[in-house]
This record gives C-alpha cells, sequence and structure tokens, in this order.
C-alpha cells in the first residue's frame, strides 16, 4: 500500500525526522486557515499517490491567502495520471541551498535492503543513475543485519553530504531505516531531503525531508491494526471494494470482457489473452477486470465472483478460465449457476475448465441448457469467443474506446 | 545426483492439523510422498490417521517442533502451511533444525519475514522454495527413483519425461504441465508470487542444468522484479540446454498489484515487455499464450532430436 504524502510524513516525524510545518485540507476553506497558521509564502501540494506533482501542476507557490484559495481551487479537482487528489497538504516554504535524494528500500535481486542515495537530488533518481550513475551511491543492509550509526555515517560520507551535515545526514538515515523496519515498509524515501536555510547564517541551515514517498507491506497489515489510521479518504472503485470485502483479488481495467479465474498467473494470462484476441479481430476489445478466486473457491466464491463482475455495466461479456488444481471445476460450474438463478443479465459467459473434475463441471453446465453459456475447449479459444461476443454485444461493431486503450 | 531432493526423504508438514494442512498431508501421502510426521506444539504426542498410497491406513505422529520431529524420524524436508503470522517461527525452527529442504505454500508472509528467513537459510546451507508457491514435483525416473511431491501441485497431470518447469505461478504451472503431458517432465517448481523466495528462477534453472535426465526447460515469469532477466543474463553464459518462456501481465497497469504481492510494474520496472525482450535478447523464445509456448517447446524438441 502506497501512501500520501501527509501520511507519510507522519511516519518520518515519529522517529523524530524535520519535516517543514504542514496541514492537510481538503477544501478551500480549510486550506484558506492552514494558509493563514502555516504562513506566507506556502506550498500547496496535491495528495495524490504518484509522482510527477509538480510537472501536471500539482504543486503551486502561494504568496498569500486569496492566492491559497485560488490555488487550492485550481489543485483539489486536479486527477494526475488517473489518480484523483485526496486534499492539499499547504506547507511553510523553505529556502532551499542544496538537495539531496536518500531511499532505503527492499531489493528484491539480492534479497535485502537497499539504501540508496545521491548529492543530485530533486528529480528522478532514474535519471540520475543513467546519466551520472558514479553519483548515485547504493548501499545493501542484510536481512539477518541491523543498520547501525558507524554504517549511516559511512554512508551519508560517501554520498557526499557537505562536510557539516555529514552526522545529521547519519541521523536521518538511521531514523529512516528506523521507520522502514517498525512500519513494514517495501519503501521509505525522502526526495527531496533539502539542506534549508538563510544562506549567510550557518547556524540557520539544517537538513529537512520536504517531501515523502512511503510504501508498506500489505502482508504486514496483520501486525499493525490493518493500517487502519492509513485508509484512503477517497471512494475506492465499488467493484474492487466488494470484491475486497470479500476476500477477492480484483482490479478494475478499463475494457469490456470481464476475466475470471483461479490463480494470479491464469488470470493475467487470461487478461493477455483477450487483449490478444481483441487485437488479432481487429475490434480493440479488452479485459475489464482482473478476479482471483484463489485456490480451492467454493461455488459460494464463485457466484459470488460472478455477480460482481456482471454488475459492472462496462463487462459486456465474461470469460471464466479455470484450471482445477485443488479448484473443483464442478463447484466453479454450480457457482455459475447459482449466480445465474438470481441475476438478470443477458451478457454472454464463456466458460473453460481443466483439471480438477472438469468433465463434471463441463456436464453441469450442458444440463443448465443456458444459451447464454459457452464452452471453449481452451483457454486461448475461450479468450477469442469472449473476445468477439463483447463486441457483438455493443451496439457498435468498432469498439470505440481509443483513449481506453 | 537427485532434482532437489531425493524421493525417499522423509517429510514432515509444519501445519498439518489445520485444513490446508489436512488436506494436502493426504493428498501428498496418495500420491506417494514419505510423510513422517506433522508439528504442531500444541498436539504433541497425539497422531492423525490418513489413508496412504497403498490404500492401508497411516497414522502419522504430531511433534511440539521441528527438532523434536527430525529427531525421531529423520526428517529431510518439511511442507509449510502455517498461516502468515506464524510462518517466521515456523521458518526458523525448521532451519535450526537443520531440515534440508523447506517449502513454503503460505501466501501472505510480509516480506521482511521472508528476507530474514531465506538469509538464516543461507547461512544454514538450508534451501527454502517459496513462499506463496504451489510446490515441487519430481517424477520417477532412475536418478529420482519413485519421484515425490511436496505441496500442493497436482499429481494425476503429467508422467515422466525430460522437461523441467520452474514457475512464478500455480495455475500456469499445472496448465503448462497439462499442455505438455505426453511428454512429460523431471521436476516442477513453482519458486513463488513474492517479491522476495528462497529459491529463484535463476537457480532452478541451474539444477535443471545440472540434471542428467533434464533435456530443456520450461520458465514461466510474471510481471514484477527482474528475476527473468537474471535468469536470461545466467542462461546465456550456463544453459546448454533450451529453454523456452512464457511471461504473464502484458495488460496489467502500471502500480497495480495482480493478485500476487510481487506482481507489480512500479516505477516502469518489472513489465512483461521488458522480460521478454531480456529472454529474447538470449535466445530464449517466448510464447504468447501458455498454448503457444507449449507449440514452441514441441518444435525445439522435434529441432534437438533432427
Amino acid at each position: 500500500m502506497d501512501l500520501y504524502e501527509y501520511q507519510a510524513r507522519e511516519l518520518l516525524e515519529e522517529q523524530g525526522i524535520a519535516t517543514p510545518r504542514a496541514i492537510f485540507a481538503q477544501n478551500s476553506h480549510e486550506v484558506a486557515s492552514a494558509a493563514d497558521e502555516i504562513g506566507y509564502p506556502c506550498v500547496i501540494k496535491a495528495q495524490v499517490k504518484t509522482g510527477h506533482r509538480g510537472q501536471a501542476g500539482g504543486i503551486k507557490l502561494a504568496s498569500n491567502r486569496d492566492d491559497a484559495i485560488l490555488t487550492s481551487e485550481q489543485i483539489l479537482p486536479m486527477s494526475i495520471h488517473g489518480h484523483k487528489c485526496s486534499g492539499v497538504l499547504v506547507a511553510g516554504a523553505k529556502n532551499v541551498l542544496h538537495e539531496y535524494y536518500v531511499s532505503i528500500s527492499v531489493d528484491r535481486a539480492s534479497r535485502d535492503f537497499d539504501v540508496l542515495a545521491t548529492a543530485n537530488g530533486g528529480t528522478e533518481v532514474e535519471v540520475i543513475a543513467k546519466e551520472h550513475p558514479e553519483a548515485v551511491k547504493r548501499l545493501h543492509i542484510g536481512a539477518l543485519e541491523d543498520f547501525d550509526l558507524a554504517a549511516a555515517t559511512e554512508m551519508a560520507a560517501s554520498i557526499g553530504f557537505y562536510h557539516a551535515d555529514v552526522d545529521q545526514a547519519a541521523q536521518i538515515l538511521l531514523k529512516m531505516w528506523r521507520a522502514f523496519k517498525e512500519n513494514d515498509a517495501t519503501l521509505v524515501e525522502i526526495n527531496p531531503l533539502a539542506k534549508v536555510g538563510d544562506p549567510e547564517d550557518e547556524s540557520s541551515k539544517t537538513l529537512c525531508a520536504l517531501d515523502a514517498k512511503i510504501s508498506l507491506d500489505d502482508n504486514a497489515a496483520f501486525r499493525h491494526d490493518g493500517w487502519e489510521r492509513f485508509k484512503d479518504p477517497i471512494q475506492t472503485d465499488p467493484y474492487e471494494q466488494q470484491a475486497r470485502e470479500h476476500g477477492l483479488h480484483y482490479v478494475h481495467l478499463n475494457g469490456q470482457v470481464g476475466v475470471i479465474g483461479n490463480g494470479a498467473g491464469l488470470v493475467m494470462s487470461s487478461l493477455d489473452a483477450v487483449s490478444g484476441a481483441g487485437e488479432e479481430q481487429g475490434t480493440g476489445v479488452k479485459p475489464a477486470n482482473f478476479l482471483d478466486i484463489g485456490g480451492g473457491a467454493s461455488a459460494e466464491v464463485m457466484s459470488r465472483s460472478l455477480s460482481i463482475v456482471l454488475s459492472d455495466p462496462q463487462v459486456l461479456s465474461v470469460m471464466v478460465n479455470i484450471y482445477g488444481g485443488i479448484t473443483r471445476c464442478d463447484l466453479v460450474a454450480e457457482g455459475i449457476l447459482q449466480a445465474l438463478q438470481t441475476l438478470n443479465s443477458a451478457k454472454p459467459i464463456v466458460i473453460r475448465f481443466d483439471g480438477n473434475a472438469a468433465q463434471e463441471g463441463l456436464s453441469t453446465i450442458s444440463q443448465a441448457n443456458n444459451p447464454r453459456l459457452h464452452v471453449a475447449k481452451t483457454m486461448e479459444e475461450a479468450a477469442q469467443t469472449a473476445a468477439s461476443l463483447a463486441a457483438q454485444f455493443s451496439p457498435s461493431s468498432s469498439w470505440p474506446s481509443k483513449e481506453n486503450r | 545426483m537427485p532434482l532437489f531432493i531425493d524421493a525417499q526423504a522423509p517429510v514432515i508438514v509444519q501445519g498439518m492439523t489445520g485444513h490446508q494442512g489436512m488436506t494436502h498431508t493426504a493428498r501428498m501421502l496418495a500420491a506417494g510422498t514419505p510423510i513422517v510426521a506433522g508439528v504442531n506444539p500444541r498436539k504433541a504426542g497425539s497422531s492423525v490417521a490418513f489413508t496412504s498410497a497403498d490404500g492401508g491406513e497411516v497414522d502419522i505422529p504430531v511433534f511440539a517442533d521441528c527438532q523434536q520431529a527430525k529427531d525421531a524420524t529423520g526428517a529431510r524436508a518439511s511442507v509449510v502451511f502455517v498461516p502468515p503470522r506464524f510462518a517466521k517461527a515456523a521458518m526458523i525452527e525448521a532451519i535450526q533444525a537443520k531440515i534440508e529442504l523447506i517449502v513454503v505454500i503460505t501466501e501472505g508472509i510480509p516480506v521482511a519475514d521472508t528476507a530474514y528467513c531465506v538469509a538464516l537459510a543461507q547461512r544454514h546451507g538450508v534451501r527454502i522454495i517459496g513462499p506463496n508457491c504451489p510446490g515441487l514435483i519430481t517424477l520417477p525416473n532412475e536418478q529420482n527413483g519413485a519421484g515425490t511431491n511436496l505441496g500442493i501441485i497436482p499429481d494425476k497431470i503429467v508422467s515422466s519425461g525430460p522437461l523441467g518447469l520452474v514457475s512464478k505461478s500455480g495455475t500456469l504451472t499445472y496448465q503448462l504441465m497439462g499442455e505438455l503431458a505426453d511428454i512429460g517432465f523431471t521436476a516442477c517448481l513453482g519458486v513463488g508470487g513474492d517479491p522476495i523466495v528462497g529459491t529463484t528462477l535463476l537457480e532452478a534453472l541451474q539444477s535443471f542444468e545440472e540434471d542428467e535426465n533434464t533435456k530443456a526447460c520450461i520458465l514461466i515469469g510474471e510481471i514484477g522484479g527482474d528475476a527473468e532477466q537474471e535468469a536470461a543474463r545466467w542462461a546465456k553464459e550456463h544453459m546448454s540446454k533450451p529453454i523456452v518462456a512464457y511471461i504473464a501481465g502484458f495488460t496489467a497497469p502500471e502500480g497495480r498489484q495482480m493478485g500476487h504481492a510481487g506482481a507489480i510494474v512500479s516505477g516502469g520496472k518489472g513489465t512483461a515487455q521488458a522480460k521478454q525482450d531480456a529472454l529474447e535478447a538470449v535466445g530464449i523464445r517466448v510464447g504468447k499464450t501458455p498454448g503457444q509456448t507449449a507449440e514452441i517447446m514441441r518444435e525445439v524438441l522435434a529441432g534437438a532430436a533432427r
């Protein structure tokens, strides 16, 4: 789970990392009083779970109250890269002398943790890594080891923090590591970690986290009260909401074929097959969702899954792709019929069963004698059929959603 | 040398008395896996009756911990079904008892716990497979003897043959096993769908390269991380046997986790396209669908036989 900046800041502050004073606000009234409290000039920052906010116009400086209100009225309704703005952070503006980048993340390849830092902060670290690889310092923290002050100091020195900043930077690295570990984070990133203050007054200069990005490990939610305090205030997709309530892995996409299968890999593969079929058939038909019923699903789970998918008006046909390992195809078949008894849907459903109790499942389907149910021998055939049925079901033969591709 | 583990190696099941544990212990025993004990501190001293491969009844004793189970039975492998919050302790216990091979089926283990256990296992010379994986099946042949089934992979799909299969996904493993059932396999290994796993795609290829019965490999990848790229780089230098690959998740949107904890494209990294490109750059053919992947493997085998 990715956090908003205002949430990520909380976790840094809990460790004692300095951040500019800031207040989260969700409407222009709140913004006005927040800005008055913070003082001018202040920065109004869109709270979205995506990068490149600045380039998209999501971060602006406000020099007075009217300016703050006007700016927030522009930013609050924004969607940045498809992410709806959940509010703005009104933060004190700082005089930035220098910008560093520091992050700690899970390193999948070396199976440990990775501290990444550069003295050329402020922009995308990937860009710096490409253009000036020598400027990016990397240090691994072994999964059995800890990161201590000595290691943090060495790291800070090697990053190229200015001499006077090394000790402070080492403390920040250490605190970031604590934030990472204690919160079961997969990423803690400060970009920029800025040196701020009055250029003429040495004693005013200090390191400050001007932005924060933190991702938490969903698998660790059980030991953090389910991350209750980081619940997204933005209304989530209703289908994703429903699926989550029933413990199903569901991702809403923007195509026309609902896809249900067992196992994440098989469902992803089914999405690709639908997409490929739409391309081949020249209709541009795409998958409408990812839904994994998991291993050993009951008839109820299948029935509920199909109900969620069929209730989506975007869905014009459904592909059910089951390779029965533990999952029994006969139970899946029962689930499909159960769902159809209660739902009044004319949408065609293409079924592909293989493996455990596939024959029994297919005979249950054929006995139902329902013209909406189509059976396919292979998953490739199922994808082709589902894609072409979706195209026929639509009023126009050529699918008009080019912007969705 | 047997592939991964020899078929006679005695196996314990951690979390045997739970629902998943009971179901799959019964299945594995019926498939002929030599399961000798279960582990559950609260049920130590009891035993559970199962039906063995020959249809007779077999009592499987339950021990308080892995060390006791190992001392009493000589166990060399463990299959772990314990829930995520207890999985770290279960893995540590098995590692400290020096169980050689630990197959972790459990889905939903925090990545920090897995990282810790994988590092600890390496330090003790123990191999973890998974977590969040379907496990390992080896098929009967001269070296492996009877073959063994550690985990939840259905055993009736395939017979012995020259193929090795390694996959990040369970059902795609079964799918390809089914597609190539007539050719057959030496072993099929699901490495798991988590960001950090105990045995990587690369390490599985290494084992298949060393195994003389394996003549060609199927590699099934999916979005997230760059284990496929690593495997490709290694294969270019070290793999003498042909590999045919399949990658799932071309249509997955950026930043969305697709079922598996590790299946996520983030910051433009871990895309299916990047994996396909890396594999093709070293001469590994990548099928568009599982069916086409199987067809390519048939072509490759026919070409090699010529």
